[in-house]
C-alpha cells in the first residue's frame, strides 16, 4: 500500500497501463490515507470518494478492452477548490460560496480528465487565494506535514495542494498562483510546484483573485510528473482569451537528466542576499552541485524589483475588488477578516496607479527577458524562510524582524508580475523543515525549466523525503 | 492620488464613497497603516520612466 501512495504519477500510468495494478487499488489507497489522516492535516475541503471509485472502475474496465485512454489514464489527482467541477462544489475556501455547485468542469480540469486522470476530491486553500500563509478561518487551516508536533503554515494559498501531495493524500494537485500560490506551498511543504508563462494554461472555469496574474499549473512531488501534468493541461483554450496558439511541446521527452552546459543565472541581489541564512546556504549548495556537473552560473541581477510590492499591490488589489465588489458591500461578514480587509484596501487605489503599475509591468518583463538572453534559466530561493508557526506574524531573517507575509511572497511575486514560467523545487532542510529554490525561464519554455528541475531532482534526494504524519 | 498626509478618517471616507462603498470607521482604521505604507511606495511609480510605455493592460506573453 505505502508503494501507491508514495510512487510518482509517471510510476503510477506505467503501472496501471501495464496492468500491474489496478486503478481502483490506487484510488482506495489514497481515500484510505485521507480518511486516516485529513482530519488532522486538513488537505481537502470535499471528498469525492463515491465519483473517484466509480471513475476508477470505469478506468479500470477500458483498460480491460483497449489501451490506455491518454497519459495519466487512472492516475488520481486532487484540485484545489477554485478549479470548478460538474456537479462538485466549488467553494474557492469560502463561506460565500460555501454551496455554489459549478455545471460544468474548468477547462484543465476536461483536459485531464480526458487524459484520464481521477479527481479524488477538491482541496483547501486561503480564502479566494487572497494569502500566501494558506490560512482558512471557514475549513481550518491546513497544517504543514514537516511541522511535527508544531503547527506551522503550509504556505498558500494552495495550501490544501502543498499538503495533499507532501502527506500522500494525492500523489499530484492542481494549483493557482497569483504571487506564489503554488511557489510558496511548494517550497514549505517539500514538493514541487509549476508556475507555467502567462497564457501556457487556460483559466476558464478558475475562479478568479486578479485576472491579469492568475496562472494555473500542476503540484507534484517531482519535476517530472509536474512534466506529465503539464502536457495535459497546456494550451489554447477558445474560452480562455489570454491562452496562447503556440503548440504545446512534450515536456516529459525534454527531461534528459542533462545540465552540461546549462546557463543558469543565479539571482543573488535581492533574492539571496535577502535570504536566511540556512536558506541561503542550501541553495548555494544546490548551485555548486549543478555546476560540479557542467551547469555554466554566473550571477545576475533584475531590475526595478524594489517597486514590484506596490504595483502588484495596485494590481492585485484592484481586480480583486471588482471582483468582489458586491460581496464586500452586502456580505463582508462572511469573508475572514485578513482577506476582507485586503480587499477593502482595493478601493483606494486610483485609476492611474493601477495603469502605472502595468505600465511597469512592461519595464519588469523587459528586465527578465534581457537577463534571459544569454542564459538558460534563472535561480533564485523561493521564499527567503522555511515554514512560519501558525500565528506567528513576525520571522527573523538574518536577525532581522521581517513581516512573516510579506517575506513569504518576496521572490515570487516578480514572476506572477513579468509572466515568466517558474519552477520550484526543494533544496535543502533547516531544522527538519524543506527550503525550496525557483528556476525562471523564457516565456513559453517550460521545458527548460523543468529539465532543469528535473535534473536536479536526479542529482539529488531532497524530493524523496517524506514527513512522518501517521 | 491621495498623498500620505492626506490618510486620516475624513479623507478615507471620503475616498470610500466615492469609490461605492460605505465602510464603518472602524474598518478604515484598521486599513489606515497599511494604506499610508501603499501610498508612499504607490508614489514612487511616477518616478519611473514609463510614461510612454503602454500599459499592460490586456496582458499576453504572445
Amino acid at each position: 500500500m505505502a508503494d501507491l501512495i508514495w510512487a510518482s504519477m509517471t510510476e503510477l500510468a506505467r503501472m496501471i497501463a501495464t496492468k500491474e495494478v489496478s486503478p481502483v487499488e490506487v484510488v482506495r489507497a489514497h481515500l484510505g490515507r485521507i480518511a486516516a489522516l485529513d482530519d488532522r492535516l486538513r488537505a481537502y475541503i470535499t471528498v469525492c470518494d463515491e465519483s473517484a471509485l466509480e471513475a476508477a472502475r470505469a478506468a479500470e474496465t477500458a483498460l480491460a478492452s483497449a489501451v490506455p485512454a491518454g497519459a495519466l489514464h487512472g492516475v488520481p489527482i486532487a484540485l484545489k477548490d477554485l478549479f470548478e467541477t460538474a456537479g462538485v462544489r466549488t467553494t474557492a475556501g469560502s463561506k460565500i460560496l460555501g454551496e455554489a455547485v459549478p455545471s460544468a468542469d474548468a477547462t484543465v480540469v476536461t483536459r485531464l480528465r480526458a487524459a484520464g486522470a481521477i479527481v479524488l476530491g477538491k482541496l483547501n486553500m486561503h480564502e479566494f487565494a487572497y494569502g500566501p500563509e494558506g490560512l482558512n478561518d471557514h475549513y481550518g487551516h491546513a497544517r504543514n506535514p514537516w511541522g511535527g508536533v508544531e503547527a506551522r503554515i503550509p504556505g498558500g494559498s494552495s495550501s490544501g495542494s502543498g499538503v495533499a501531495v507532501a502527506a500522500g493524500l494525492a500523489p499530484g494537485a492542481l494549483g493557482s498562483d497569483t504571487g506564489g500560490s503554488i511557489r510558496i506551498p511548494a517550497a514549505l511543504c517539500g514538493i514541487t510546484g509549476l508556475k507555467p508563462t502567462y497564457g501556457r494554461v487556460s483559466r476558464a472555469g478558475v475562479l478568479p483573485l486578479s485576472w491579469s496574474m492568475d496562472h494555473a499549473g500542476p503540484m507534484a512531488r517531482t519535476a517530472a510528473d509536474c512534466a506529465l501534468m503539464l502536457g495535459a493541461m497546456a494550451g489554447y483554450d477558445p474560452a480562455d482569451a489570454t491562452t496562447s496558439v503556440l503548440p504545446v511541446p512534450s515536456y516529459v521527452a525534454a527531461l534528459n537528466g542533462d545540465v552540461k552546459g546549462l546557463r543558469i543565472g543565479l539571482l543573488r541581489s535581492f533574492f539571496l542576499e535577502s535570504s536566511a541564512p540556512e536558506v541561503r546556504a542550501a541553495v548555494e549548495a544546490a548551485v555548486k552541485l549543478l555546476a560540479d556537473q557542467g551547469a555554466v552560473v554566473d550571477e545576475v541581477s533584475l531590475p526595478h524589483l524594489a517597486d514590484v510590492p506596490a504595483a502588484t499591490m495596485a494590481i492585485i488589489g484592484s481586480e480583486a475588488l471588482a471582483y468582489h465588489a458586491a460581496w464586500v458591500r452586502e456580505r463582508s461578514a462572511d469573508y475572514q477578516r485578513d482577506v476582507v480587509e485586503r480587499l477593502r484596501a482595493g478601493a483606494f487605489i486610483t485609476g492611474v496607479q493601477y495603469v502605472r503599475a502595468q505600465q511597469l509591468r512592461v519595464l519588469v518583463r523587459r528586465g527578465v527577458d534581457e537577463a534571459l538572453t544569454r542564459r538558460d534559466v534563472l535561480l533564485a530561493p523561493t521564499a527567503p524562510i522555511t515554514a512560519p508557526r501558525l500565528g506567528e506574524r513576525e520571522v527573523s531573517i538574518g536577525g532581522v524582524a521581517t513581516d512573516a507575509r510579506s517575506a513569504l511572497i518576496r521572490f515570487t511575486r516578480p514572476f506572477n508580475f513579468s509572466g515568466h514560467p517558474a519552477c520550484s523545487v526543494p533544496c535543502g532542510f533547516v531544522s527538519g523543515l524543506p527550503v525550496g529554490m525557483q528556476f525562471v525561464g523564457r516565456p513559453f519554455d517550460e521545458a527548460t525549466v523543468l529539465r532543469a528541475a528535473d535534473a536536479f531532482q536526479r542529482l539529488s534526494d531532497w524530493h524523496t523525503r517524506r514527513p512522518v504524519v501517521d | 492620488m491621495l498623498a500620505a498626509m492626506d490618510i486620516d478618517l475624513v479623507g478615507l471616507r471620503a475616498a470610500a464613497h466615492v469609490a461605492g462603498f460605505a465602510f464603518t470607521d472602524a474598518e478604515l482604521e484598521a486599513l489606515r497603516p497599511g494604506l499610508e505604507r501603499a501610498f508612499e511606495q504607490l508614489a514612487r511609480l511616477e518616478q519611473l520612466p514609463v510614461a510612454a510605455i503602454d500599459p499592460a493592460i490586456q496582458y499576453r506573453m504572445l
